[in-house]
């Protein structure tokens, strides 16, 4: 990434400072979708994506360059998010869809308002999905269906994010027509 | 709905028909998927399906933006935590530096008392020794300061205090103040 290098080439004279005021747009929008895909919260991701970047501005004297700058940062933000969620509840499970959490959450979006009862339907399924699969999906849409996108910022190899996201699909394609697939 | 799709695609081919709707398959490998579609109804129903289920989903997904002050919001908590870590540094600094000067005061004034302790020392022994000669001979007193070596007694006394004093001056002349 050109803009990577430029970075480097500011960290490497050890202009810090300078280095993080490029970083920052060259990152922020994809540091909050990250998280947002995490979080499933607007304002959480954004806060998120604030707190990853004073890390990052903490620890970007110490960066030496071993992993992709993109690859550190959202590492960063991974870990950013998943303190926040487990501060929020320690103890939740997202990786059951049938655990009780996973059906609260469901719940939750069903009590909303019902302008598009079809939509709700769908981002209720998409919620009863596993974790993993939950943010892949999430993070594939907002990056515009780029899986070497997803990949680096999950911290995933390519294929593993695109048999996630095939199974994840899928399953939603055969749970969102329950009539049709009992039918077959 | 097309009712084939009911059943799904051919297994063989159903990460290739995702990856020909989004472009992603190689031109080999589309060419080879695309012929296979128009020869099988099942795969080209499911493909319509996904299709459509995939532009749904896309549609009914939020997709949320960083709001405008973002970066403002960022510098302004950079800025506050850069504040007192400049404070601090400072500070910091500062303590080193007066340990350093305490620590070099502490150095000169150990050196003063034992270079006044030593000194002390010399001149009792030599007042002490110079005292004690006298008395020893106290018969002789008389005949020394009377006699012909009296002036040169006296002079070999001043001279040794005399050498003693200045000696004891460029000592404590060269010792540093603050170490």
């Amino acid at each position: 990434m050109a803009m990577d290098d430029g970075i480097e080439r500011q960290l490497a004279a050890g202009r810090h400072a300078r280095a993080f005021d490029l970083v920052v747009p060259a990152y922020k929008d994809r540091v909050f979708r990250l998280a947002y895909s995490i979080l499933k919260d607007r304002a959480a991701a954004e806060d998120a994506a604030q707190e990853t970047f004073v890390r990052v501005w903490k620890a970007l004297p110490g960066f030496d360059g071993r992993a992709a700058l993109g690859t550190w940062i959202y590492a960063i933000t991974r870990n950013t998010c998943l303190m926040e969620l487990r501060r929020r509840r320690p103890t939740v499970s997202f990786d059951d869809p049938d655990s009780t959490e996973a059906q609260h959450a469901a719940a939750s979006i069903a009590t909303g308002p019902a302008e598009d009862p079809e939509r709700d339907n769908l981002l209720r399924l998409v919620e009863a999905l596993p974790r993993n699969q939950q943010e892949a999906v999430r993070l594939f849409y907002l990056e515009d269906r780029s899986y070497e996108t997803v990949a680096e910022q999950l911290g995933m190899p390519l294929g593993t994010v695109k048999n996630l996201l095939h199974r994840a699909r899928k399953r939603l394609m055969e749970v969102a027509r329950p009539d049709e697939v009992k039918a077959a | 709905m097309n009712e084939m799709s009911l059943t799904g695609p051919c297994a063989d081919y159903e990460h290739d028909l995702v990856e020909l709707l989004e472009g992603s398959l190689g031109p080999e490998r589309a060419r080879v998927i695309r012929l296979h579609v128009e020869s099988c109804a099942r795969c080209r129903a499911w493909q319509a399906e996904f299709a459509a289920f995939d532009a749904g989903l896309a549609m009914a997904l939020p997709s949320p933006a960083l709001s405008s002050d973002f970066e403002r919001r960022l510098q302004a908590r950079i800025a506050a935590l850069a504040q007192p870590a400049n404070r601090s540094d400072v500070r910091a600094r500062a303590d080193r530096e007066h340990e350093r000067l305490v620590e070099a005061l502490r150095r000169g004034a150990r050196r003063h008392a034992l270079l006044d302790g030593i000194g002390s020392a010399a001149i009792a022994i030599c007042v002490l020794a110079l005292a004690r000669g006298l008395l020893e001979q106290t018969d002789t007193m008389q005949l020394l300061f009377e006699g012909p070596q009296r002036l040169v007694i006296l002079g070999g006394i001043g001279t040794a205090v005399a050498l003693a004093a200045l000696a004891w001056t460029a000592v404590r002349s060269r010792l540093p103040l603050a170490g």
